[in-house]
Formats: structure tokens, sequence, C-alpha cells
């Protein structure tokens, strides 16, 4: 069946940037600029579109982390410097997203710990990174402001703002030049919304991200995958408080209950298959940075990515 | 038998162990503020107990009071059964106040042509030579001094048994009433002698909270007076949703006879204030809700109230007032309003009616905010109506500090923009004791174009002033110390406050959206927005368009019609005509279903932002709040 894939859109994806080269004043060995899009992703007329990066997310207290990626990682990771160094080496992952879940033990107060974390991580890989702060209101204005300080210059991607608590994480971003993940509960107008928030704190359309929420498949899913094109199609409408690229974690692949309850021979491959799928979704619906936690999902992804750009379908997938 | 006294009234009432202390001031005829209906939900009953036994969760209840409240004895008296006997205070806050009720409607000049009128005959007594019967007498004596074709008046038997002698007693000088119901010309009223100049009529606005009258000479085309009171069914419960509940449980012979009361004691202080006998009321229009309307009839109203929402009847009724135990003539008249459906009743006909939109070329938009809100959009050939339910905030409910239109009530305010000091005028002009709707509305566009507060209604707790603070469970902004006020606490806005309110607004915008795209119009497309209803003749049109109430049009072509219910019985009242377009106004309101319309919760979470999602629809707010910003650097 053919189909006319002119839409008439006049619209276009805006930049962001993120990493920091020597010659930009950083120490990453690469720097990505997302966005730029006309059109979606993968359609026949579209062949130039770029492939999604693929970002693995470690965090520096694995207490807060899924049994099944500290089982199939073993002793890595207790130190998130290693850690973040096999993503680069070994793992193949293209963005490295760093969650300080040490600062979500009660009474929280150590500071200084989460700039020497992320030292630790600068040092350890060269790749671009995505901090994500505190998720408790009354110490995120300290946290944000030491990762925006320590990530000085490397131009980092920080998470995350939402409706209710964003103006910390903007301040941050703001005063040390990274950008921010805005997140939003799968919803077109809520998205809209946030930006509009932080655009009339300053935040610059070109140092935001949107996080429309990825649900798991099966488990919303379908709503953000719509939520997804509906913000994609307004903005390639040309609304530019929604021409942002889109970042999408499947994270909550790892807690549905298929995965937390298999068949322990095959929850690794269950996992990895939730994480995939899911992630092929959000591809195709438009995001720019898809985010996984198993190991393995970062090269079934990416491998997915070439065979689909080729139009080869998915060789990835055993 | 327990005996409860109440102070500081000592009105006393006894009453059954067991029963709450809400059924005992009802019985002392206290009017007590149960916005809940007496459910315990809403807290507003808060009495306090000086002495004697009582059972009362206060667990359960704690959020309502204040530490110092409860050691006063504190309790809500829907949820307090009487145990022994009792002393219960009931401080002013709980009871029910005569209220800022509207009571001017938009007068215009009106053709005077009403529908029941008297005529004074003076007949030839019957001889041998004319033995025309008495009735035929009668009538061409009626058609002689102006009155319709003989032919064409019904007499009913009541009053054709009254005739015969009636003429001869009179020495065949009468007066006869002639009403023109549904079913043609009906003689309704005979009297002896020249009654004709004593002929009255009463245009009635019932309301789920009000009850509006004015009164008509029908002679001469004049108000005579005007008078209004509470609904007494809101001892029965505040909205029509917990009326409704408890003539399910109850019966709704209690909730008709106080819906007819209501009528009566306003019938009664006009006829006083007018010095005239309430026998000379001849015709009654009541223009009311759907459910208001049912009720006085004594139709059932439950079903409109749960799915699929059907209303017994639509039409416009004609009935023997008396029969619905109002209080006029015996032969009285009463005319209802028709309605659309469940939530477009009367009162908006009668809203339509005054503001001519029904007869109007260009495009209008009427928006009733009440208790619920309707929304009207179309001319003269179409139009769209839906109806929600607005949340009571912009009423004053669900607020911490909101309040009825009652003295005291906070109900305009600036802020100023720098040092954020409110300036607010109150309800007589007395010190504050809450905020009413429209004040709630000037609050919610001050503190957006002050910045304290973002465009998803969240206070900016980083703004160093000392009225911005965090309160118990959330942010909140003091719009007035405690010592300045008369309730002698602290009156705050909270960030919970702002969301409900927040939540209001966005209904009623997105259902004028949902009718937009009904009709196909865009804003630019309607030439007038009337605002009706009590709250309507309050509002700033400036910052009801800055919060995103409404569509933004030029501020000009905002209209206050105030109480169009009552202005629309008037006009049915007096001009026949007009009542007779009625039922075609009716029958071409086409009714969207908010609850059936799946773009609905789209619009819906688009409107939860000052003004809205889509900036482009609120240009000149948009001007006005990026010149508010610059202002604040």
């Amino acid at each position: 069946m053919e189909y006319d894939l002119n839409f008439s859109w006049t619209g276009t994806i805006g930049h962001v940037v993120i990493g920091a080269t020597r010659a930009d004043g950083g120490t990453r060995k690469t720097s990505y600029t997302l966005g730029g899009g006309t059109s979606l992703p993968y359609l026949d007329n579209n062949p130039s579109s770029p492939s999604p990066l693929v970002a693995l997310e470690i965090c520096d207290n694995p207490e807060f982390w899924s049994p099944i990626i500290r089982r199939f990682c073993g002793d890595l990771i207790h130190s998130t410097s290693d850690w973040a160094k096999t993503a680069e080496t070994v793992y193949g992952a293209d963005l490295v997203r760093l969650y300080l879940t040490s600062t979500r033990v009660r009474n929280f107060s150590d500071i200084v710990s989460v700039g020497k974390t992320i030292e630790s991580v600068l040092d350890a890989t060269a790749l671009p990174l995505i901090i994500e702060g505190s998720n408790e209101p009354g110490i995120d204005s300290d946290v944000f402001q030491k990762c925006g300080e320590t990530g000085q210059d490397e131009r980092f991607l920080l998470g995350t703002a939402e409706a209710s608590r964003y103006r910390s994480i903007a301040a941050a971003a703001l005063a040390y030049d990274h950008s921010l993940i805005a997140q939003s509960p799968i919803d077109v107008n809520l998205a809209k919304q946030l930006n509009i928030l932080l655009r009339e704190i300053g935040v610059q359309q070109d140092h935001i991200m949107i996080d429309p929420y990825t649900g798991a498949l099966g488990y919303g899913l379908e709503y953000s995958f719509s939520a997804m094109e509906r913000i994609r199609f307004s903005a390639l409408k040309g609304d530019t408080d929604l021409a942002m690229p889109m970042i999408c974690s499947a994270i909550d692949s790892l807690n549905i209950k298929e995965v937390r309850e298999a068949d322990p021979a095959l929850q690794d491959e269950m996992a990895m298959q939730w994480e995939f799928y899911t992630g092929i979704a959000a591809a195709v619906a438009g995001a720019e940075i898809i985010c996984v936690r198993h190991p393995k999902t970062v090269r079934m992804l990416k491998n997915a990515f070439a065979d689909m750009k080729n139009n080869a379908g998915f060789s990835g997938v055993k | 038998m327990r005996s409860v006294t109440f102070l500081p009234s000592y009105r006393k009432v006894d009453v059954a162990r067991g029963s709450t202390i809400l059924d005992a001031a009802q019985r002392a005829g206290l009017n007590i503020n149960v916005v809940c209906g007496g459910q315990g939900k809403c807290g507003k009953c808060v009495v306090f107990v000086q002495s004697g036994r009582t059972e009362f969760d206060k667990q359960k209840y704690l959020r309502f009071f204040s530490e110092d409240e409860l050691s006063k004895g504190a309790c809500l008296a829907c949820e307090t059964t009487v145990q022994g006997d009792l002393k219960v205070f009931i401080p002013e806050s709980t009871i029910i106040q005569e209220q800022k009720i509207l009571v001017e409607g938009r007068d215009k000049g009106i053709e005077f042509h009403p529908s029941v009128r008297k005529y004074y005959v003076e007949l030839q007594p019957p001889t041998l030579i004319d033995p025309s019967p008495d009735l035929t007498r009668l009538l061409w004596g009626v058609q002689r001094s102006g009155g319709p074709v003989a032919e064409k008046i019904y007499v009913p038997l009541e009053v054709m048994r009254e005739i015969p002698n009636l003429l001869r007693h009179s020495d065949w000088k009468v007066t006869g009433t002639i009403a023109l119901v549904p079913g043609g010309y009906r003689l309704i009223d005979l009297q002896e002698n020249d009654t004709s100049k004593r002929i009255f009529g009463a245009a009635v606005d019932l309301g789920s909270t009000t009850v509006v009258v004015y009164l008509w000479d029908l002679v001469s085309g004049k108000v005579v007076a005007v008078a209004s009171n509470y609904n007494k069914q809101i001892s029965c419960g505040e909205d029509i949703l917990a009326r409704v509940n408890f003539a399910r449980k109850n019966g709704l012979t209690k909730l008709q006879t106080l819906a007819a009361e209501s009528i009566n004691v306003a019938l009664t202080a006009a006829s006083n204030t007018a010095g005239i006998d309430r026998e000379d009321i001849y015709e009654v229009v009541v223009a009311g809700n759907t459910v208001m309307t049912h009720m006085l009839l004594g139709i059932d109203p439950a079903y409109i109230i749960a799915e699929p929402y059907v209303p017994v009847v639509q039409r416009a009724l004609s009935v023997a007032a008396s029969r619905i135990g109002i209080a006029g003539n015996q032969n009285c008249g009463l005319f209802a309003f028709p309605a659309v459906s469940d939530f477009i009743g009367g009162d908006i006909i009668a809203d339509i009616l005054s503001c001519g939109m029904s007869k109007r070329e260009e495009i209008s938009l009427l928006i009733d905010i009440g208790t619920n809100f309707e929304v009207v959009l179309g001319n003269k050939e179409w139009m769209f109506s839906c109806a929600g339910a607005a949340g009571p905030a912009l009423e004053g409910g669900e607020v911490l500090f909101g309040m009825r239109a009652n003295p005291g009530a906070i109900e305009k305010i600036t802020i100023d923009p720098f040092t954020l000091d409110p300036l607010y005028t109150t309800i007589n002009n007395i010190k504050p004791r809450g905020i009413t709707g429209s004040g709630l509305i000037d609050l919610l566009a001050e503190l957006l174009s002050a910045c304290v507060i973002d465009r998803t209604g969240r206070i900016n707790t980083g703004i160093e002033n000392k009225r911005i603070r965090t309160g118990q469970h959330c942010p909140e902004f003091v719009v007035a110390w405690a010592s300045e006020t008369d309730i002698g606490k602290d009156i705050v806005i909270t960030e919970n406050d702002i969301k409900n309110l927040i939540m209001s607004k966005a209904s009623i915008h997105a259902a004028c959206v949902i009718l937009m795209k009904e009709a196909g119009v865009s804003r630019h497309d309607i030439s007038t927005i009337f605002f009706a209803g009590a709250f309507g003749n309050y509002l700033d049109k400036k910052n009801a368009t800055i919060i995103g109430l409404i569509p933004e049009i030029e501020l000009d072509m905002i209209r206050n019609i105030g109480n169009g219910a009552i202005t629309g019985a008037n006009l049915a009242l007096i001009n026949r005509r007009e009542r007779k377009a009625l039922d075609e106004i009716a029958a071409k309101i086409a009714y969207i279903e908010l609850n059936a319309e799946p773009s609905f919760m789209d619009e819906y979470t688009s409107s939860t932002f000052l003004p809205h999602t889509d900036l482009t629809l609120f240009p000149m707010v948009q001007q006005l709040l990026d010149s508010c910003r610059l202002r604040k650097g």
C-alpha cells in the first residue's frame, strides 16, 4: 500500500548540544548535536535521519537498582567509575546517564561526595554525560548546584525538571551552561506547559530535551507513543514550544511483573527484550536518546537502529 | 428526648438522643452552612459544644480544626450526635448569612403584553326578551370590553358554578380574569364589582442558592416590589446533587415544600413592600434550573442526575400555583420555563431571552457561572450548549478562606507588583472574613502579573517576602494579616486553593472551546460574551481574561447581564409573545454532553495553565504579562 509521505510540515526540531570536546573547552571525546529533524525518522523519504543515541543508565548507590542488573553486572556496580568506563568500552553506549541515587537516603547532606562522584565518572569515561540529580525538593538546590559546578564546560544534560520542581535545576543549567531534561506525565499539553515555564525563567529552547515519560511495553507504552507523536507533530507543524529533541527511558521495563517474576534462567533475556521493544517504539516515534539499564540492550538497540536505517529489519533480535 | 440550647441566640429545641446537632439546629430554625450536604466533607458546619455529652470522632476530622478550637469543644454539627442535654455555641461563620444577592436584572424597554388580564363588565340583566344564558352574557361582555372572542374562552367548572349567584349578587357588575394558557383563553376568576386595577404578577428566579422575586402591576406594567431570600432547601444540602440525594433518602416532599416556601417568603415580602394583597397575584412565572423546576413541581428528579441524565420534562409547563403550594390568588397560574437538558434549565433559557442572543445575527457566547456553569454559543439560527461542574472554588468552596458573597468577603483585590501588598475591598466595607469568587479571580490574575505564581499556579517560594511562606501543607500567600481581619487569623490563599481555582476555570474555558469547535467558530467570530449569574455581576472582565476563564475577545465586548434568569422571567411575565418563543428556543439548542466528548480532557488539560497552554489564543494577555515581567526585570 502506498502512503503519501509529504505532510507539508514546516517546523524543524531545534538543536541541543550535549558534551563538550577539548575544542569546546571540555574533556569529552565527542559532542552530540541532537535534533534538527524536519520529519519522522525511518520514513522511506527520510533516509538521512540520524539514528537515536543509546545511553546506559548507572548509579552511585546500587541499592536502588534492579536486582537483575546487579546480578548481571556483579562487582562492577560497586565502582561507579568502573561501571561508567565499561559502559563505554564494553557495552558500547553512546552516553552514560548517572543517577545520583546516593542522595536518595534520608537526611542526605554530603554534597561534597556528589561532586567527587561526578568527577570520578568524568575521569573514567570520555562519553558525554547525563546527570540525574536529587529527587528530593529539600536538597535539589544544593545537589543541582554541585552537579552544574562540577560539570562546568562539559555541557551535561541535567535531569530532571518537572512542573512541580524546575527552578533549582534550571538555575544550575543556566549558571553553568548545561541542558536539561523536562519531564511531563505522558501528555502533550503538560509537556508544552513545562517548556513554557522553563522558557519564562530563561532556559533557552536549545537547552531543553523533552522526556514525555515512557511507559513500559504493555504498561502504558501506547499512551507514551501517542503523546510523543502529538509532541512531534505539533513541533513539525510549527509549535516552537514543543520543537525540542526527546529523550526516553525504558526503565519501567525492569519493574514490571513479567520481567520481575520471570524464570531466573530467562530473566536477563526478558529484561532485554522488554527494554528493547520499548526503546524501538520510542525511536520510531522520534526519540533522539533512548536510555536503558541492561547492558546487553545497548548493542541490541544500536544494531537494530543500523538495520532499520538500511531497511533490513531487526537482525539484532535473536 | 434531649434538649439542645443554641448560643448566642438561646434557641432551644428538643430532639431524640442520637440526632445530629445539625438536625437540632435545623429544627431550631438556624441555617447552618453545610456545603457538602451534611456528609462531613466540607468542615464548614463547625460548632462548639460548651456542655453536655456528645459523640464525635475527633480523630477523623482533625484536619478541620486548630488545637485551640479543639480545646474549646469544636466539632462538626453534621457528624456529632446528641447524647445528653447540650449547650452549643454556633459561631457566626457557621450560620448562613444574608447574602449580597443580585436582584437587578438588566431592564430594558419591554413591550407590555401580559397573558393574564382583568375585564370589568356591567351587564344587562336577562329578560324574557333577552334570555341568553349567564355565561354567554358574561363572555359577550368581556369581549365587548376588549377581551378575547367569547367563543374562544374556556370556563372551568369551578368558575362556572360561581357564575349565577355572583352575577345576581353583584347586580351584574363583575370583574373577570382571563388568562392565556396553552389550551387557549381561560376564565380563571370572577369577582364582584370592579377589581380590575388589582392584578399583579410575579417573576421568580428560583436558584439553588437564592430566590429572587419581582412583583409587577399587570395594569400599569410597572415593578412594584422586589424581594429575595435564601432557597430554604440549602438546609438539605448546598448543591443540587446533595439535594437530589436527600430526596432519594427522605422523599421529595420536604424539598418540594421548601422550594414553594422559599418563593412564598419572597412573595410575601414583596407584597408587603408594595402594600398589596397576595390574593391579587394572578400569575407566577418561574425560571429555575432543571432540577429546581422538577422539585418545585414535585416531579422526581432522581433520574436527572444519573446516567444517561434524562429529565422528566423539557417543555414549558403551566399549572395551578395552588397545587404546588404557591401563595397567590386561588386560581393563580404558574408558568415554568422550559429546559434543554439535565443541566441547561429554565434559568439558562431565561438568560438567553434576556441577553437577546437568540434574536441576533452575530454569534454570542453566554456563560452562566453559579454552583455549576452553563455555556451557550450561537445566534438566531443555531445554538449549542453544555454544562458542567466548575467545582465550588469560584463560589468560595474548596478554598481555605473562600466564602460566599457575605459581608466581609473580599470581592476586589489588586497587588502591588513590588511590595506584594494587596489592596482590597470587602462587601459592606467591614474587616475581611474571607475571599469571594470575584476576589479569588482578581487574586489569581494579580499574583500571576506580579510573578508570585507561575502559569501552573505554583507559588515561587524563592521570592523573599513575608507574605510568601510555607503553610501546614503547601506554600501560601498572605492576603490579610490576622490583625486586619475580622476572624483573628491570617487570610491566605494556598497553592492548593490556586490549583482548585485553575481546575474550575479550566473546565469552563474547555467547555467554551468544545462548543466553539463543535460550531466551527474561532474566538474572532464571537461578537459578544455575556456573563450571567450573581457571580458574573462582580466579575472583573480583564482579570477573567487574564486567567483564561473565558476566550480572549475585546474587553468592551464582554457584558455582564447580571441575573439573566430574573430578567428573562420578567420578560416572559409581561410579554406573552416572548413566552411563546421559549419552547422554540429550547428546541433549537443542541446540547453537548461534555462527559461524552472525547476531546474534553485534552481541552481541559490545555486550559489548566494561566491563561492557556496555547498562548496564541490570548495575545492581549501575553502582551500584558510580558510587560509586567519587563517592569519587574
